[in-house]
Parts: structure tokens; sequence; C-alpha cells
């Protein structure tokens, strides 16, 4: 495969965003036929950039694209599209209101003399591609009703059903959950042997490493490198995007653990229709002590968090922080002894729309009487400024000024705002919910810094994560979540990952 | 029985200026524009088809000048609320307040008369006569003798229904407002449907406004669209636009018109009765509320 013949050329690709960001600086590669070639880079590096050139999304300030032996200038996604070249963004963008061949026909629809579609036939070809793939979509199901992953097939099928030789997927992994993303690699695997060429933005070494042959790095909008996936390592790659050595391996110091902070007594949750999300769950967290969550998605991660921070009453049980009953608080009087970072940043976390500094101020503007003036009437926005532009330094966030609106910080950034906001709360116990998710390496391991840091401090952690490497990387002990039980309660000097593995699927260690 | 034929007559005539109106709403609220200004664009229609017919003792060329009056309007919206991405609320009361404003304006200019114009040489739309049909008892009496426009709006409510949900057009109507961006990347600027949907809106109010000036009574009256439009845009809203349900809504709404009518025959005072439809509207809007409540606890 890495033989074959060059498909895309761009050559000394420059592209500045106004004023002064030098997104693309001089990059040269080339990919091939019939190759799943992958973009890898921190978030920043330009990758996303550059495929938005291929794709006429944006347009370069100099360089060449060759492709197919031509030179070509696509001004919009149209043209692109009609040469051949698609791209999935990141975001899916689909009609939840029609079916799935609707959505796929939408803007070359199969019609009669009338201007009536003709439904028998779009749908007979949304089936054929269907087929042809083995996608394993029903063209009739509407979209609301599918999966995510569902939704992603969609996604390719509406570039494939334009008859596309160049599938640009920007992390489409990052929506998936572990279950669905082999599949969609056996679907891209199945493509490229069919002679589709696949261009693949990832930061997600593992899973680049597993699916390419070849790999380009990308860092500060240059080209670091293009290598064969089988003669590189994780640990080069990662070098090669950070600049430097990253560590896998653990920097978690030899603590012992201090008195309980956290501690939950016969904990359940049970929903109207009887359907049982919490069973009776009894575990401690204690001072200076990182506990990880593992399970797979849905076993009840989701209802632990919400009966712990008050968004859900749990059916019985109760919880005490530092042996002060908090199961009958509400949210805002649990908000004083927990530091909370949500799964979902722009939802939960944060303000999207809101100016950074309020989304920095946020629970502190309540707690703490500094935050306001006149008995609580007014806002003290000059303490409030101060407060977030210490937090900007104190955490190494990049932002434009405190004014600028959230949503234009990365997604790094964001949440190093976020946690940075929680752990100025000072609290005893800190529950992180899915703290990198969707992060790149550099911000992973300064968020995995921070939270090494509040252990060091003497602060409980419960971290809540789908990534067992992460798991890994920083409990002192794992708790095991399977259809909303306790399966396994861990030091993790004991276990092992194949261990929590068997754990997480069913429930009990295979016995072999 | 003539009391209540006479009043399915009332119903019809009622219905058919809202049932153009929220039809011509339907497209805009299918292609995702918050568009309000059915009630402009129904009295400038009014006007343009009394000044067409008045001058040229033609009905049609009053109805043809009253769908280019309406659309006059659906390109100052297309201009400010697509084009130029203004709100389309503020946009359509601006056009709503508009249309008042000009069609009183040039009352009193052309016609140099204040309140009503009237006159013998205003030409009205015709009614359809079915030999045929007349001598069926009820049914007869009722079908024969409709206003040329009745049966233009019983069409139109076919032919949206079949443009929006079957065809290609309406397939990317649709798409405009449940999902633009989705539109966009398939190729079909979203922009585009939504200006024609403003286009299909003008054409449709247009016919509405004529039937008021024309059929519906023989005048030209200031401000005569007495918040048609306002309750087309319920009727798209009670029904989330679907065709066949406007043209159900509409009929009620046409019915209190008629039932306001009778009333006055037995003395109620008309200002009462005039307060027929709009009370019709609030109990409607009741309703409706009432069942979307039932629907989210189930």
């Amino acid at each position: 495969m890495t033989n074959n013949p060059t498909l895309i050329e761009m050559r000394h690709i420059v592209k500045v965003y106004p004023p002064s960001v030098l997104a693309l600086d001089d990059v040269t590669v080339d990919f091939r036929r019939g190759e799943i070639h992958s973009i890898v880079g921190e978030n920043g590096a330009g990758k996303s950039t550059l495929m938005k050139v291929l794709y006429g999304l944006t347009q370069a300030n100099s360089g060449e694209i060759i492709y197919k032996g031509e030179p070509v200038h696509f001004r919009e996604p149209g043209e692109a599209i009609a040469a051949g070249i698609g791209m999935v963004h990141q975001e899916i963008v689909l009609i939840p209101e029609y079916t799935v061949w609707e959505n796929i026909v939408l803007g070359v629809e199969p019609v009669n003399w009338l201007g009536k579609i003709d439904r028998q036939r779009a749908r007979q070809l949304v089936k054929q591609k269907i087929d042809e793939f083995q996608f394993n979509l029903d063209p009739d199901a509407r979209v609301e009703s599918i999966s995510v992953a569902a939704r992603q097939k969609v996604e390719i099928l509406t570039l494939l059903y334009r008859n596309v030789e160049v599938l640009i997927l920007d992390e489409p992994t990052a929506v998936l959950t572990p279950q669905e993303i082999p599949q969609l690699f056996a679907e891209l695997n199945r493509l490229r042997d069919g002679g589709h060429t696949i261009l693949f933005i990832s930061h997600r070494l593992e899973e680049v490493l597993e699916l390419s042959d070849r790999i380009t790095v990308m860092r500060k909008g240059k080209k670091v490198d293009t290598v064969p996936a089988s003669a590189t390592t994780r640990q080069e790659l990662a070098r090669m995007m950070v600049g430097r050595d990253v560590i896998f391996t653990t920097r978690r110091k030899p603590q012992p653990p201090g008195e309980a902070v956290l501690r939950v007594e016969n904990l359940s949750l049970r929903e109207d229709h009887g359907r049982v999300r919490l069973n009776n769950l009894n575990f401690e967290v204690r001072a200076g002590e990182i506990v990880g969550v593992a399970g797979v998605e849905g076993n009840g991660q989701f209802e632990l968090v919400n009966t712990l921070m008050g968004i859900q009453k749990p059916t019985s049980g109760r919880i005490f922080i530092r042996n002060v009953d908090i199961t009958h608080f509400d949210i805002l009087q649990r908000r004083q002894y927990i530091s909370f970072v949500p799964q979902d940043r722009g939802k939960m976390g944060a303000s999207l729309v809101a100016p950074l500094w309020e989304d920095a101020i946020m629970t502190h503007h309540r707690l703490n009487p500094r935050f306001s003036q006149w008995n609580g009437l007014l806002l003290n926005t000059r303490f409030a400024q101060q407060f977030t532009r210490d937090l900007i330094e104190n955490f190494s966030v990049v932002a434009p000024s405190p004014r600028a609106p959230f949503r234009t910080l990365s997604g790094g950034n964001q949440q190093k705002v976020i946690v940075g906001r929680e752990l100025l709360l000072q609290s005893d116990f800190v529950l992180l919910d899915q703290p990198t998710r969707g992060l790149d390496v550099g911000s992973m391991e300064y968020i995995h810094d921070q939270i090494l840091r509040i252990r060091a401090e003497g602060r409980a952690v419960l971290m809540i994560s789908a990534d067992l490497e992460e798991i890994f990387l920083l409990s002192d002990r794992i708790l095991v979540l399977y259809r909303g039980q306790l399966v396994g309660n861990l030091p993790v000097e004991q276990t092992n990952p194949q261990e929590v593995g068997s754990l997480m699927l069913e429930g009990q260690v295979q016995s072999s | 029985m003539k009391i209540l034929i006479g009043l399915i007559n009332g119903m019809i005539s009622g219905a058919t200026p809202i049932l153009l109106a929220a039809l011509g709403g339907a497209y805009t609220y299918y292609a995702g524009v918050f568009n309000i200004a059915m009630e402009g664009m129904l009295l400038t229609g009014a006007f343009f088809a009394v000044l067409g017919s008045y001058y040229t003792g033609s009905w049609l060329i009053g109805v043809l000048l009253a769908i280019l009056g309406a659309l006059f309007l659906s390109l100052i919206f297309i201009l400010f609320a697509v084009v130029l991405k203004t709100d389309e609320f503020v946009t359509g009361i601006a056009l709503n307040l508009f249309a008042v404003g000009a069609t009183t304006y040039m009352l009193r200019k052309i016609f140099s008369v204040k309140g009503v114009f009237s006159n013998p040489a205003i030409q009205p739309i015709p009614a359809i006569r079915l030999p045929l049909a007349e001598n069926i008892p009820f049914v007869g009496e009722i079908l024969s003798g409709q206003i040329l426009m009745v049966w233009v709006a019983g069409l139109a409510t076919i032919l949206t229904y079949f443009l929006i949900f079957q065809t290609r057009f309406g397939l990317r109507l649709r798409a405009a407002g449940y999902n633009p961006a989705r539109l966009d990347s398939s190729g079909v600027p979203s922009s585009r449907m939504r200006a024609l949907s403003l286009l299909a809106c003008g054409v449709l109010c247009g016919l509405g406004g004529s039937f008021l000036s024309l059929g519906y009574v023989n005048l030209f009256a200031e401000n005569m669209s007495a918040g048609r439009g306002w309750i087309s845009l319920a009727a798209i809203i009670l029904v989330n636009g679907n065709p066949l349900g406007i043209a159900l809504i509409s009929l009620l709404f046409g019915f209190s018109d008629g039932l306001g009518l009778l009333l006055q025959g037995y003395r109620v005072p008309s200002q009462f009765t005039a307060m027929v439809p709009y009370i019709a509207t609030l109990i409607a809007l009741y309703f409706y509320a009432a069942r979307k409540r039932r629907l989210n606890s189930a």
C-alpha cells in the first residue's frame, strides 16, 4: 500500500488567519491512492486547517494542490465533492426528522418529470451503497432514532453516494464509545481495500498506529515528518507531536492515604419504572488518594455523578463528606464540599457564549463573599477580573482576554479553565468526570499533573474515566461499575488492565 | 335550512383568505423563516386588487396586481431577513406597519377618500355556477355559486401538500428549516430555499388579499385585513404547518366568522360579534397547549 502511486500532492501550503496566526507554515505532503493516511498533532497544530484547504472550505494564501496529476483549486466544498474528495466533520450535521435515505439523497434526489421524488429508486440506490460497503444501516430509519455511530455512517455514506474517492475524517472516534470504534475501523479498512483513499485526523496515537498505513505529524503549523506506521512507535510520535519526551508511565509517588473524606453508604438509585441504576454502593475515598471509576459507559457512572452532586435523588443510602451527611443537601450546599469537573464542558461545565471571566467565577461568586459588593446586590467585577487573570496565568490558559467568549478557546484551554476554577474552590473532595476526554496529549498531560498535585496536597479525588489507561496512570485504587453494582474495589498494585477489563465487560473475572 | 346554508357559505368565504395566507405561511414555516408578514401582504394584496380592477375593469388584472403587490413585500423581506440577515420578527413587524401606512396613504392620494373606497366600477371576482350540481338540494346550493377564489384556495391546499411532502423542492424546503447547515453542505444554498418560500407566501397572500376586496366584499377599507394574517399564523402554529390541518383550522375560524355575521342578524352588537374569531383563536390555543402538555407528560 505504501508503494501505491501518489494521488494528491499539497505543495508549500501557507495559510495565515488574520491578523497574524500562521496556521500552516510551508506544508508539503503527499497522499497515495488506496492508503489510510493519518494526520496527527495537538490541537491547533494545523491538521484540520490543512484538510480544510484541500477540501475548499478555506483558501490557502499560497501553495498548490496537485490532484491526479493536475493542479486543482477548490473554491468551495461542492467543487471538491464533484472532483471526488469529501470530508466528514467532527460534529455530525444531519436532519434528525428525515430518514437515512432522505438525508443521503438530499441535494441529488432522483425525481420524475413532475419534480416528485422517486422514493423507490432513491431507497434502492441508498440500499445498494449500504450493501456494497457492508454498513449495516436501515435506510428507512429516522436519523433521530439511531445511534451516534450510525449517524456517522450516514455522513460517510452521503459522500460515498456522491462517489468520492478520497474521504477526509476529522476525529471520527471522538464521538464514539470504545465498543463502536473497531467497527468503524473495519469499515475504513474495507473502503481502503476497495481503492478509496482515507485521510484520518486524530490525536489518539494508539488508534492511529492501529489503523494507518502512513502517518504525518504536525506541530505548530509545520509538518514534522511523514512515517510508515509500521516503522514508528507511540513514544516517537508523541515526541514529534509535542517536541519533547512525553512520559506515559506513572509519576505517582507513593503516599499513604489519610482518613476518609467521601463515604458512600448503601447508595441505590431505582428509576420509576423499576430499573436499577445504582445497586447498594459502599465505598470511601480517602485524603491524598485518587480513586478511579472504571466501567463501560452506561453502567451507572452517570447516575453516580448525579447522586453525588445532588442532580438526582438516590432512592436510598447516604453520602458523607468529612462526616457531614450531605444526602439531603441541595446542589449549592454540596458545592461547599465538592469540586466538580463535569463530563460535558459546553453544557454543564461552562456557558460557551458567556465571556471567559463569567465562566471562571461560576460557583465562586455564590460561595465567596469577596465576589460581591453592596451586600450581594452587585458583582464585584474588578475582583472577578483579577481572579480570572490569576486563573489564566496559574493554569497556563491560552486566551486572548478575560472578556473573550468562552467558545473561542480551544477544547484544551476550556478544560483548563474549568479544572482551574474547580481546584481553586479548595474543597477536600474533587469529583472528576472524564477530565481529559477529547483533549490533545499536551493538555492531557497538564491536567494529569494538576490531578497529581491535588493528591499531593492531601485532597481526595474520585475520577470517572472511560480511558482505562488514564485510570491506571493516575489511580491509587480502582472501582469497577457493572450494571450499577460495584464489582471491584482494587488497589492498583494488585490488579492489571486484563482483570479490570473483564470485570467491566462481564462483572466477574474469567476463570481460565 | 336557509340559516344552515347561510352559515356554511359564511364559513367558506370567511375561511378562504385565512386559508390562502396560512398556506403561504406554511412554506415559510417549513423553510425555517419566522414570517409574521402575512397580515401586511394580505392588506397590500387587497389594495392592489381594487386598484387594478377599478382602473382596468378586469378582475383578473386586479388579482395579478394583488400578487405583484404582495410579492413586493416578499422582496423587501428577502432583502432584509435573508440577504442582510436582520431579525425576522422585527422585519415582519416593520412590513406589517408599512403595509397599513402605505395602503392608507395611497387610498387617500389615489382615490381621495378616507376610510372606505367603494365604486361600481370595481369588477369583483366572478362566482362559478355549476349547472349540473345546482339542482342537488343542499349540497348543490353550497357547491354552486362559490367565488372562483374559493376553488383556487382548495386547489392550493392540495398543491401545497404535494409540493411540501412529495417533491424535491419540498424535501429541500423542509431541510432548510430543520437543519440549514446540512442543506448547505449538500450543495443547495438554504438561503435560496428561504427566499423561494417567501415568494410562494407572497403569491398566496396576494390571492388571499384579492379575495378580501374583490370577493368577500367589493371595496377597499383601511386596514381591512383586520387580523386575518395573524389568525393564519395561529392556524399554522396550531397544526405545525400541515396544509390539510391548516384547511381544517381555517374552516373553523371561518365558521366563527360566519357565526359572528349570523349573530348580528339577532341584534347582537356588531362590535361584539367581531370578537368571535379572535375568541375562537384563544380557545384553539388553549386546546393546543392542553394537548401539548398531555403529549409531553406521556
